[in-house]
Protein backbone atom coordinates (compact mmCIF):
# COMPACT_ATOMS: atom_id res chain seq x y z
CA UNK A 1 0.00 0.00 0.00
CA UNK A 2 2.55 2.58 -1.45
CA UNK A 3 0.16 5.64 -1.03
CA UNK A 4 -1.64 4.91 2.58
CA UNK A 5 -5.33 4.68 1.12
CA UNK A 6 -6.74 0.96 2.68
CA UNK A 7 -7.98 -1.38 0.35
CA UNK A 8 -10.97 -0.22 -1.36
CA UNK A 9 -14.09 -2.63 -0.03
CA UNK A 10 -12.17 -3.42 2.92
CA UNK A 11 -13.54 -1.98 6.26
CA UNK A 12 -11.37 -0.49 8.40
CA UNK A 13 -10.70 -2.75 11.10
CA UNK A 14 -10.08 -0.22 14.11
CA UNK A 15 -13.09 2.25 14.18
CA UNK A 16 -13.47 5.40 12.08
CA UNK A 17 -10.85 6.73 9.71
CA UNK A 18 -8.64 9.16 10.88
CA UNK A 19 -9.16 12.74 9.21
CA UNK A 20 -5.81 13.27 7.94
CA UNK A 21 -4.79 10.57 5.05
CA UNK A 22 -1.99 8.49 6.80
CA UNK A 23 0.98 9.62 5.21
CA UNK A 24 0.25 13.08 4.61
CA UNK A 25 1.62 13.92 7.94
CA UNK A 26 4.90 12.11 6.60
CA UNK A 27 5.15 13.56 2.99
CA UNK A 28 5.16 10.42 1.55
CA UNK A 29 7.89 8.78 3.04
CA UNK A 30 7.82 5.24 4.80
CA UNK A 31 10.38 2.95 6.36
CA UNK A 32 12.92 5.46 7.21
CA UNK A 33 15.69 3.58 8.53
CA UNK A 34 19.76 4.01 7.46
CA UNK A 35 19.95 -0.14 6.39
CA UNK A 36 16.39 0.42 4.29
CA UNK A 37 14.15 -1.86 6.49
CA UNK A 38 11.35 -0.17 9.19
CA UNK A 39 12.49 -0.39 12.65
CA UNK A 40 11.21 -3.21 14.79
CA UNK A 41 7.47 -2.69 16.37
CA UNK A 42 8.79 -3.25 19.83
CA UNK A 43 11.94 -0.70 19.14
CA UNK A 44 11.91 1.89 21.93
CA UNK A 45 11.61 5.63 21.37
CA UNK A 46 12.18 8.06 24.45
CA UNK A 47 11.81 11.91 24.05
CA UNK A 48 15.24 14.06 25.33
CA UNK A 49 15.61 16.81 27.60
CA UNK A 50 15.60 19.20 24.55
CA UNK A 51 12.93 17.70 23.00
CA UNK A 52 10.72 18.23 26.27
CA UNK A 53 12.55 21.65 26.42
CA UNK A 54 11.01 22.35 22.60
CA UNK A 55 7.47 20.19 23.37
CA UNK A 56 5.34 23.37 23.61
CA UNK A 57 6.60 24.42 19.69
CA UNK A 58 6.41 21.17 17.99
CA UNK A 59 2.91 20.68 15.75
CA UNK A 60 0.44 17.93 16.24
CA UNK A 61 1.79 14.20 16.05
CA UNK A 62 5.45 15.58 16.60
CA UNK A 63 4.07 17.34 19.53
CA UNK A 64 1.84 14.29 20.84
CA UNK A 65 4.75 11.94 19.87
CA UNK A 66 7.36 13.90 22.26
CA UNK A 67 5.01 13.75 24.97
CA UNK A 68 4.12 10.65 24.87
CA UNK A 69 8.14 9.76 24.60
CA UNK A 70 8.20 11.10 28.95
CA UNK A 71 8.30 7.88 28.87
CA UNK A 72 9.89 5.08 27.20
CA UNK A 73 7.47 3.89 24.76
CA UNK A 74 7.65 0.59 21.34
CA UNK A 75 6.57 2.53 18.47
CA UNK A 76 3.83 -0.05 18.31
CA UNK A 77 2.34 1.34 21.75
CA UNK A 78 2.78 5.07 20.23
CA UNK A 79 1.37 4.08 16.87
CA UNK A 80 -1.99 2.23 19.16
CA UNK A 81 -2.42 5.16 21.63
CA UNK A 82 -2.28 7.92 19.27
CA UNK A 83 -3.92 6.15 16.92
CA UNK A 84 -1.29 6.98 13.99
CA UNK A 85 -0.23 4.37 11.75
CA UNK A 86 2.49 2.29 12.49
CA UNK A 87 4.63 3.36 9.38
CA UNK A 88 3.38 6.85 10.18
CA UNK A 89 5.11 6.82 13.67
CA UNK A 90 8.17 5.24 12.32
CA UNK A 91 9.07 7.80 9.88
CA UNK A 92 8.05 11.12 12.19
CA UNK A 93 10.03 9.12 15.14
CA UNK A 94 12.94 9.22 12.87
CA UNK A 95 12.29 12.89 11.79
CA UNK A 96 12.41 13.53 15.59
CA UNK A 97 15.48 11.66 15.90
CA UNK A 98 17.15 13.56 13.82
CA UNK A 99 16.02 16.64 15.03
CA UNK A 100 17.40 15.71 18.59
CA UNK A 101 13.86 15.20 20.09
CA UNK A 102 13.92 11.43 20.41
CA UNK A 103 16.03 8.77 21.11
CA UNK A 104 15.56 5.80 19.19
CA UNK A 105 16.28 2.45 20.25
CA UNK A 106 16.56 -0.66 18.18
CA UNK A 107 16.71 -3.66 19.77
CA UNK A 108 19.98 -5.90 19.01
CA UNK A 109 18.65 -9.07 18.13
CA UNK A 110 21.98 -10.93 19.16
CA UNK A 111 20.96 -9.48 22.90
CA UNK A 112 17.06 -9.79 23.09
CA UNK A 113 17.54 -14.19 22.43
CA UNK A 114 20.87 -14.39 24.65
CA UNK A 115 20.31 -16.97 26.73
CA UNK A 116 20.70 -14.83 30.35
CA UNK A 117 18.17 -12.42 28.79
CA UNK A 118 15.41 -15.31 28.35
CA UNK A 119 16.01 -16.83 31.52
CA UNK A 120 15.40 -13.62 32.90
CA UNK A 121 12.35 -13.69 31.06
CA UNK A 122 11.45 -17.01 32.20
CA UNK A 123 12.03 -16.52 35.89
CA UNK A 124 9.66 -13.73 35.83
CA UNK A 125 7.04 -15.38 34.05
CA UNK A 126 7.25 -18.15 36.52
CA UNK A 127 6.91 -15.79 39.26
CA UNK A 128 3.00 -15.07 37.47
CA UNK A 129 0.59 -16.23 39.46
CA UNK A 130 -2.20 -17.97 38.21
CA UNK A 131 -5.45 -15.75 38.46
CA UNK A 132 -6.08 -12.08 39.12
CA UNK A 133 -9.79 -13.18 39.03
CA UNK A 134 -10.71 -11.28 35.97
CA UNK A 135 -11.43 -12.62 32.88
CA UNK A 136 -12.28 -11.53 29.63
CA UNK A 137 -13.90 -13.02 26.66
CA UNK A 138 -13.40 -10.57 23.82
CA UNK A 139 -10.90 -11.80 20.95
CA UNK B 1 16.87 3.86 37.59
CA UNK B 2 20.47 3.46 36.40
CA UNK B 3 21.44 4.44 32.92
CA UNK B 4 21.72 1.66 31.00
CA UNK B 5 21.81 1.27 26.99
CA UNK B 6 20.87 -2.29 26.08
CA UNK B 7 19.39 -1.84 22.75
CA UNK B 8 21.83 -0.16 20.44
CA UNK B 9 23.35 2.53 22.02
CA UNK B 10 24.94 4.09 18.34
CA UNK B 11 21.61 4.51 17.10
CA UNK B 12 21.27 7.44 19.72
CA UNK B 13 23.27 10.91 18.91
CA UNK B 14 21.12 12.61 21.75
CA UNK B 15 20.89 11.04 25.63
CA UNK B 16 17.40 9.73 26.38
CA UNK B 17 15.52 11.38 29.36
CA UNK B 18 14.91 8.16 30.87
CA UNK B 19 16.89 4.90 29.68
CA UNK B 20 14.48 2.49 27.92
CA UNK B 21 14.04 -1.35 28.68
CA UNK B 22 15.41 -4.09 26.50
CA UNK B 23 11.83 -5.21 24.47
CA UNK B 24 11.99 -9.31 24.37
CA UNK B 25 8.84 -9.88 21.44
CA UNK B 26 6.99 -13.35 20.93
CA UNK B 27 4.58 -13.54 18.57
CA UNK B 28 0.57 -15.18 18.95
CA UNK B 29 -0.20 -16.78 15.89
CA UNK B 30 -3.28 -18.71 14.82
CA UNK B 31 -6.43 -18.37 12.56
CA UNK B 32 -9.04 -15.41 12.67
CA UNK B 33 -11.00 -15.89 16.34
CA UNK B 34 -9.06 -18.47 17.40
CA UNK B 35 -8.23 -16.61 21.04
CA UNK B 36 -5.03 -14.66 20.23
CA UNK B 37 -6.34 -11.53 21.33
CA UNK B 38 -7.91 -13.33 24.51
CA UNK B 39 -4.21 -14.90 25.36
CA UNK B 40 -2.87 -11.79 25.23
CA UNK B 41 -5.17 -10.08 27.32
CA UNK B 42 -4.98 -12.48 29.73
CA UNK B 43 -1.76 -11.92 31.05
CA UNK B 44 -0.89 -8.69 29.41
CA UNK B 45 -0.25 -6.12 32.19
CA UNK B 46 -2.22 -3.66 29.88
CA UNK B 47 -5.18 -3.78 28.16
CA UNK B 48 -4.22 -5.33 24.73
CA UNK B 49 -4.01 -2.17 22.40
CA UNK B 50 -4.50 -2.42 18.68
CA UNK B 51 -2.80 -0.61 15.86
CA UNK B 52 -2.08 -1.49 12.08
CA UNK B 53 0.32 -3.15 10.29
CA UNK B 54 1.05 -3.76 6.71
CA UNK B 55 0.91 -7.19 5.27
CA UNK B 56 1.78 -8.39 2.45
CA UNK B 57 -0.76 -10.96 0.56
CA UNK B 58 0.06 -13.11 -1.95
CA UNK B 59 -3.06 -14.10 -3.55
CA UNK B 60 -3.38 -18.02 -4.03
CA UNK B 61 -4.29 -17.27 -8.02
CA UNK B 62 -2.48 -15.94 -10.21
CA UNK B 63 -2.52 -12.66 -12.92
CA UNK B 64 -3.73 -14.13 -16.15
CA UNK B 65 -1.76 -11.49 -18.00
CA UNK B 66 1.74 -11.01 -16.64
CA UNK B 67 1.66 -14.82 -14.69
CA UNK B 68 3.15 -13.79 -11.81
CA UNK B 69 1.39 -13.83 -8.33
CA UNK B 70 -0.27 -10.99 -7.31
CA UNK B 71 1.17 -8.94 -4.69
CA UNK B 72 -1.60 -6.77 -2.32
CA UNK B 73 -0.48 -4.63 0.89
CA UNK B 74 -3.20 -4.60 3.06
CA UNK B 75 -3.41 -2.89 6.09
CA UNK B 76 -4.85 -5.16 10.13
CA UNK B 77 -5.22 -4.65 13.19
CA UNK B 78 -2.70 -6.13 15.00
CA UNK B 79 -3.56 -6.73 19.13
CA UNK B 80 -0.52 -6.69 21.25
CA UNK B 81 0.39 -6.63 25.47
CA UNK B 82 3.88 -6.50 27.44
CA UNK B 83 4.98 -7.39 30.61
CA UNK B 84 7.62 -5.57 32.37
CA UNK B 85 9.93 -7.98 33.87
CA UNK B 86 12.12 -5.39 35.76
CA UNK B 87 12.94 -1.62 34.71
CA UNK B 88 15.77 -2.85 32.04
CA UNK B 89 13.60 -5.83 30.63
CA UNK B 90 9.66 -5.81 29.03
CA UNK B 91 8.38 -9.02 27.18
CA UNK B 92 5.95 -7.64 24.18
CA UNK B 93 3.52 -10.26 23.32
CA UNK B 94 2.26 -9.30 19.34
CA UNK B 95 -1.06 -11.17 17.81
CA UNK B 96 -0.93 -11.41 14.08
CA UNK B 97 -3.24 -10.36 12.37
CA UNK B 98 -5.62 -13.54 11.73
CA UNK B 99 -5.65 -14.63 7.78
CA UNK B 100 -6.66 -17.91 6.56
CA UNK B 101 -6.84 -18.06 3.20
CA UNK B 102 -3.62 -16.55 1.81
CA UNK B 103 0.19 -17.18 2.06
CA UNK B 104 1.36 -13.98 3.88
CA UNK B 105 4.01 -12.24 5.20
CA UNK B 106 4.30 -10.87 8.65
CA UNK B 107 7.76 -10.06 8.65
CA UNK B 108 6.74 -6.52 9.95
CA UNK B 109 5.36 -7.87 13.16
CA UNK B 110 8.05 -11.23 13.30
CA UNK B 111 11.13 -9.47 12.58
CA UNK B 112 13.36 -10.19 15.92
CA UNK B 113 10.88 -12.15 17.81
CA UNK B 114 12.44 -15.33 20.26
CA UNK B 115 9.75 -16.93 19.79
CA UNK B 116 5.64 -17.67 18.49
CA UNK B 117 2.80 -19.14 20.07
CA UNK B 118 0.93 -20.88 17.44
CA UNK B 119 -2.65 -21.13 19.00
CA UNK B 120 -4.96 -23.71 17.29
CA UNK B 121 -8.79 -24.73 17.91
CA UNK B 122 -9.01 -28.71 16.92
CA UNK B 123 -12.74 -27.65 15.28
CA UNK B 124 -10.78 -25.54 12.26
CA UNK B 125 -6.85 -27.06 12.40
CA UNK B 126 -6.44 -25.59 8.72
CA UNK B 127 -6.94 -21.97 9.82
CA UNK B 128 -3.15 -22.65 11.46
CA UNK B 129 -1.19 -24.03 8.95
CA UNK B 130 0.23 -20.56 7.32
CA UNK B 131 1.00 -20.09 11.05
CA UNK B 132 2.95 -23.44 11.25
CA UNK B 133 4.60 -23.16 7.87
CA UNK B 134 5.90 -19.61 8.46
CA UNK B 135 7.61 -20.32 11.93
CA UNK B 136 9.02 -23.38 10.56
CA UNK B 137 10.56 -21.43 7.27
CA UNK B 138 11.87 -18.55 9.34
CA UNK B 139 13.12 -20.95 11.51
CA UNK B 140 11.84 -19.37 14.73
CA UNK B 141 10.81 -20.95 17.87
CA UNK B 142 7.65 -21.98 18.42
CA UNK B 143 5.29 -24.10 20.23
CA UNK B 144 1.62 -25.20 18.93
CA UNK B 145 -0.86 -24.02 21.83
CA UNK B 146 -4.34 -26.06 21.41
CA UNK B 147 -6.98 -23.67 23.26
CA UNK B 148 -9.19 -25.84 24.96
CA UNK B 149 -12.73 -24.18 24.08
CA UNK B 150 -15.23 -24.44 27.12
CA UNK B 151 -12.51 -26.99 28.80
CA UNK B 152 -13.07 -29.16 25.87
CA UNK B 153 -10.48 -30.08 22.90
CA UNK B 154 -12.09 -32.38 20.07
CA UNK B 155 -8.38 -34.16 19.22
CA UNK B 156 -6.02 -35.56 20.92
CA UNK B 157 -2.77 -33.83 21.16
CA UNK B 158 -0.95 -37.03 18.98
CA UNK B 159 -3.91 -36.16 16.60
CA UNK B 160 -3.04 -32.66 16.37
CA UNK B 161 0.67 -33.12 15.68
CA UNK B 162 -0.20 -35.73 13.08
CA UNK B 163 -2.70 -33.09 11.42
CA UNK B 164 0.32 -30.20 11.62
CA UNK B 165 2.81 -32.15 10.83
CA UNK B 166 5.15 -30.46 13.26
CA UNK B 167 8.85 -32.26 13.53
CA UNK B 168 9.04 -33.97 16.86
CA UNK B 169 11.05 -30.90 18.88
CA UNK B 170 7.96 -28.58 18.41
CA UNK B 171 6.12 -28.83 21.68
CA UNK B 172 2.29 -29.58 21.49
CA UNK B 173 0.15 -28.74 24.76
CA UNK B 174 -3.50 -27.96 25.51
CA UNK B 175 -4.11 -24.68 27.19
CA UNK B 176 -6.98 -22.37 28.09
CA UNK B 177 -6.64 -18.84 26.56
CA UNK B 178 -9.08 -17.05 29.15
CA UNK B 179 -6.91 -18.35 32.28
CA UNK B 180 -3.77 -16.44 33.02
CA UNK B 181 -1.93 -19.47 34.57
CA UNK B 182 -2.03 -21.37 31.44
CA UNK B 183 -1.03 -18.94 29.41
CA UNK B 184 1.49 -18.45 31.21
CA UNK B 185 2.60 -21.38 30.93
CA UNK B 186 2.21 -21.54 27.12
CA UNK B 187 4.53 -18.54 26.58
CA UNK B 188 7.09 -20.39 28.95
CA UNK B 189 6.91 -23.41 26.42
CA UNK B 190 7.63 -21.08 23.71
CA UNK B 191 10.73 -19.41 25.76
CA UNK B 192 12.44 -22.71 26.87
CA UNK B 193 12.60 -24.01 23.41
CA UNK B 194 13.90 -20.38 22.30
CA UNK B 195 16.58 -20.74 25.81
CA UNK B 196 17.18 -23.91 23.81
CA UNK B 197 17.85 -22.90 20.51
CA UNK B 198 20.34 -20.09 22.19
CA UNK B 199 22.45 -22.48 23.78
CA UNK B 200 21.30 -22.16 27.06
Amino acid sequence: MADGSPPPGDPDPVGPAPAVRPFLVTAGRVAPTASGRPVPVETQVVATAEGLVVLDELDFEQHDIVAACRRPQSVAELAARLRLHLNVVRVLAEDLRAAGYLTVHVPDSGVTHDASVLRRVIEALRAIPDSRGVLRDSD
Amino acid sequence: MTRTEPAAPAVAAQVAAVAPPLPVKLVIAGGFGVGKTTAVGSISEIEPLTTEAAITEVAAGVDDLSHTPRKTTTTVAMDFGCITIDPTLKLYLFGTPGQERFGFMWDDIVEGAVGGLVIVDTRRLDDCYAAVDYFEHKQIPFAVAVNAFDGKVEHTLEEVRWALDVAERVPVVVFDARERGSVRDALLVVLEQALARSGG
